[in-house]
């Protein structure tokens, strides 16, 4: 028998998630498909826009979004960071906690931070590497984080790493060394 | 001073590990190798699809430029052109164009912030275009050499000389 911890030898049926792709350029989004059909995921809706993706996602069945930020412009103004929004912390949201990628050629850091505060659980700038994309993608299904509501927040806990010296009210930086 | 709402921290969901994840079925956290080199295959049978797909976006590119240098319908036709570099940056480095990623990039952070372009700006377009084409009609696969990246530099220079005001968000 297998001495390596349990969480090593968790597997990942992809068979069992719905995923949705919002991915405006019809080819990037085969090719995300593409990578989930050869992962044996089963049921994958696709969608262009803003209004199809919410249309999709009424239906309640998606367990997975990845979606694109920039998305076409032309009929509704809204965008990838709409949908967040609308999964995040619409009252028709079936899932407020759906693990959502971003996948986006927005790829600086300011674009990062923006995701990270709309509450995007996992970023993946293109041009991507198949193993970038599954790492981040294994991760928001197999090791979810907390989730925290604040004032003008929900979604992931954004602190991936916690000080375990500290135990205040509020969180703290280490100090400069003089 | 208003007091700061207390934050209400949620346990993660556990509905789809409950659902997806298991020590029998399905794929490992951490892909084998050989795992990975099939999921990669599905990247390079694209290739020659994305090859295409950046040729006709490079095409549009060029047809949204004269759209502007005319006057015809300028702002759809900058909107036209931040889409279009914007989607060429994503895929170049798919299909091992690192350098259309990095023209692209140069060319839609440069008209981020341009709806009206005046001459010497549009000039500068022109060349990120005509870079883009240079690099998928040489087949310029890789990062480039000296000539290249000399070009990249000066096409940076010349965008942060002469970048428009708007702001990006």
């Amino acid at each position: 028998m297998s001495n390596a911890p349990m969480a090593d030898l968790e597997r990942i049926d992809f068979s069992k998630i719905s995923f949705l792709v919002v991915e405006p350029n019809r080819l990037m989004g085969q090719m995300v498909r593409d990578v989930l059909l050869m992962l044996d995921a089963q049921y994958i809706d696709r969608a262009r826009d803003y209004q199809s993706a919410i249309q999709l996602l009424k239906v309640g069945r998606i367990d997975v979004m990845i979606t694109e930020w920039a998305l076409s412009h032309e009929v509704t103004g809204k965008n990838g960071m709409d949908i967040v929004h609308w999964v995040r912390n619409d009252p028709a949201s079936p899932n407020p906690f759906m693990p959502i990628v971003m996948m986006t050629a927005n790829s600086e850091e300011e674009y990062v931070c923006r995701a990270r505060d709309a509450g995007v659980s996992e970023f993946v700038a293109k041009p991507y590497t198949v193993q970038g994309f599954y790492t981040r993608l294994a991760a928001a299904i197999a090791r979810p984080r907390r989730f925290v509501r604040v004032e003008d927040y929900f979604g992931p806990d954004r602190r991936r790493r916690s000080s375990d010296t500290y135990d205040g009210p509020e969180r703290r930086i280490p100090a400069e060394p003089n | 001073m208003a007091k700061r709402q207390k934050p209400v921290f949620l346990p993660p969901a556990q509905d789809l590990r409950l659902k997806a994840v298991n020590l029998k079925k399905g794929y490992p956290l951490k892909l084998e190798p050989a795992e990975l080199r099939r999921l990669e295959s599905v990247i390079e049978r694209a290739a020659d699809a994305l090859h295409k797909e950046t040729a006709e976006k490079l095409r549009l590119l060029r047809a949204a430029l004269n759209d502007v240098a005319k006057g015809d319908r300028a702002d759809q036709a900058m909107r036209a052109i931040r889409s279009l570099s914007l989607d060429i940056k994503g895929m170049g480095g798919m299909f091992k164009y690192p350098l259309l990623t990095a023209f692209a990039k140069s060319l839609n952070d440069f008209t981020n912030s341009i709806d009206y372009p005046t001459p010497v700006q549009l000039d500068i377009i022109a060349a990120q275009i005509d870079a883009l084409y240079v690099v998928l009609a040489k087949h310029l696969q890789g990062s480039g050499g000296r000539t290249e990246r000399a070009l990249l530099d000066a096409l940076r220079q010349a965008t942060a000389r002469h970048k428009g005001s708007r702001a990006r968000f």
